[in-house]
């Protein structure tokens, strides 16, 4: 059985700086997203596990072939790629539609990993849209997760409680951020990553029909501004009870 | 001209960035203040293939170069000058086992080494040496298919670590200086306790007693009487990591001094916004960003040395460079903290202490002058 990790190629996040509100992305390096390296390194401890083959699939711009050396180093065993100018910035339908057609192109697939969200836009939808587009069960939020032969036990990490799922495969799953802290990779891995096999693909090579989509732009993507409260306190004591008074302890 | 760095080598600096804050920061006032890197540490280098990056993978060593070699020991010399130290030291004896070791040497040698399973000296000083190697005075005896060595040796990095030691001594016969493969802890080996010095702590100094230590025939290193060339050749690798662990210790203070300066508040306000303030930041970004390239282009020159005087010049150039400039920097970082720099509270402390030891190993930085000097007016 192989797992396949979709990872997303975002900008390096310590490396944005922010003007007039908005990311100057110009000559930032690209990474990968930062819980799709939790979702990496899931994988690589199952496959230690079981066996099989973890295969990294992303898509995006020709850029992807170069950053996802950092998964090939991280314990990836291959990386199948979409590569396309057009990718670049697709929304999140759009990229659902390119990954399940790209699932369905990989052979013996028992388990789809995601991260709970993207680094960059944090949408959290596109493990669930690759689900519903496959049909296959998904769980989302997963803190752990064992395989059984041909099921997988699911702890899911909800608000008021733990869920646990024992779902058929082949399943998509989402990770958190907190299910595990992933390796850091030795020198040779690294120096060996461009070396792993890779699948590269267009979209042309995929049976799907991208035109007529609705388009969404994001014309706007900002948290909300809020002020600080500006409590000053002159001592331990008032601190104390300027959080009490806020309800904090 | 293509300054850019690979995929690989920006993943390396990233990995080596992230062992450094992830398992050593949290350490490395313990490593301070102990003199000791845990073992721990140590176990984990090895796996992460840190002790022989620039050794060929055939000898065990990851095959990464000199130049990965370097971004790997600035980011861990940003956080601890005492493993980088230890680290440089190590790599120095590896490099000159790997250029003049024979097959067997390097068979028998090299791999355990670049697991950090034994961790590698190289050991020419002596008391009366100081930076004349001419007044080596340790002795090599030939008896049938041995050498018998007795001397001392001063100053000497990881001589308390089981591993292999390049000791330099006089061949009786020929009175030539050779180059000998001496496993640490054999018969007739034993240390002194480490020294106390100022700064780089964890990377321990010894000095090496050797009574009549039998070594093999097999294991001189090169030829007999090749002790020079072996020497400067390794002492000029040598400073690829002395010059890089400087390079580290100055990005450590640009760090420190920035964190510094954004969070005091003078009147309210950050003292970065201080032009005083800001001219030193500046000339610690000078400082830093003028190291960084010397050590960069010296670790791409050491992969591929075609005439070892003209590195050794190289070397000497960047060594002395970076040497001072560490202390210069850290100076202005600490002086960017003021009073609170002094204390041990902040890693600046620790930090100049650690610079301190830069100009004056491997070569004090006039004799580094002297070596850039004669290439210059040579001829």
């Amino acid at each position: 059985m192989n797992i396949v990790v979709a990872m997303k190629q975002i900008p390096d996040l310590q490396q944005i700086r922010i003007r007039n509100r908005k990311p100057v992305l110009d000559g930032v390096p690209s990474a990968l997203g930062v819980i799709d390296k939790n979702a990496l390194e899931a994988a690589v401890l199952l496959k230690e596990k079981q066996g099989g083959k973890v295969i990294v699939l992303s898509a995006g711009n020709e850029e992807v072939e170069e950053t996802v050396k950092e998964a090939l180093a991280a314990g990836a065993d291959e990386a199948f790629l979409v590569l396309d100018d057009d990718l670049e910035g697709a929304d999140g339908s759009t990229k659902a539609m390119v990954l399940a057609e790209a699932i369905n192109k990989i052979e013996d697939v028992g388990l789809i990993l995601f991260g709970e969200g993207s680094g960059d836009n944090y949408s959290g939808q596109v493990g669930s849209r690759v689900a519903e587009l496959l049909g296959m069960p998904q769980a989302a939020y997963a803190s752990s997760i064992e395989i059984n032969d041909s099921s997988a036990v699911i702890t899911r990490s909800l608000e008021d409680g733990d869920e646990i799922l024992e779902v058929s495969l082949p399943v998509v799953v989402s990770v958190l951020g907190d299910i595990n802290e992933p390796r850091i990779p030795s020198v040779t891995q690294i120096l060996k990553a461009g070396r792993k096999p890779k699948e590269v693909l267009e979209l042309e090579d995929l049976e799907i029909n991208l035109t007529g989509l609705p388009e969404i732009m994001t014309v706007s993507n900002l948290a909300p501004e809020t002020d600080r409260k500006q409590v000053k306190v002159a001592s331990v004591e008032e601190l104390l009870q300027a959080l009490r008074t806020e309800g904090v302890i | 001209m293509n300054f850019n760095f690979t995929k690989e080598q920006s993943l390396l600096q990233a990995m080596a960035r992230d062992f450094a804050e992830k398992r050593l920061e949290p350490i490395a006032r313990q490593i301070d203040e102990e003199n000791k890197i845990p073992d721990q540490i140590f176990a984990e280098m090895g796996e992460l293939e840190l002790f022989g990056i620039p050794i060929a993978e055939e000898y065990g060593g990851a095959d990464g170069g000199y130049d990965g070699y370097v971004l790997v020991m600035e980011q861990i010399a940003r956080v601890s000058g005492g493993v980088a130290m230890t680290l440089a030291a190590h790599t120095l004896g590896l490099g000159a086992i790997q250029k003049f070791g024979t097959e067997e040497q390097k068979q028998k040698y090299l791999p355990d080494a670049c697991k950090g399973k034994t961790i590698a000296s190289f050991a020419f000083t002596e008391p009366a040496t100081g930076s004349d190697p001419k007044q080596l005075t340790s002795t090599a005896v030939k008896e049938s298919d041995t050498y018998v060595l007795n001397g001392t040796k001063r100053f000497i990095s990881n001589a308390n670590q089981p591993g292999p030691c390049v000791v330099f001594a006089r061949e009786s016969e020929s009175g030539e200086v050779t180059a000998f493969i001496v496993d640490k802890w054999c018969e007739g080996y034993s240390i002194s306790e480490p020294w106390a010095k100022v700064g780089m702590k964890g990377g321990v100094l010894v000095d090496i007693y050797m009574e009549n230590i039998k070594v093999p025939a097999e294991n001189l290193l090169g030829k007999l009487g090749q002790g020079f060339p072996i020497l400067l050749y390794g002492i000029a690798l040598g400073k690829v990591g002395t010059a890089t662990a400087a390079l580290g210790g100055t990005l450590a203070a640009l760090d420190e001094a920035v964190k510094y300066v954004k969070e005091k508040t003078h009147r309210g306000a950050p003292i970065a916004k201080f032009q005083a303030i800001q001219l030193k930041i500046a000339d610690l970004k000078i400082k830093y960003e003028t190291a960084r390239w010397l050590c960069y282009r010296l670790g791409w020159l050491a992969n591929d040395i075609k005439d070892p005087a003209a590195f050794a010049a190289e070397a000497a150039l960047a060594k002395a460079f970076c040497g001072d400039n560490v202390v210069e920097a850290a100076r202005i970082a600490m002086n960017a903290h003021g009073s609170y720099g002094l204390m041990k509270d902040y890693n600046i402390e620790r930090i100049l202490r650690d610079a301190l030891i830069g100009p004056e190993i491997e070569g004090v930085a006039d004799m580094q002058k002297m070596i850039v000097a004669g290439s210059v007016l040579k001829g």
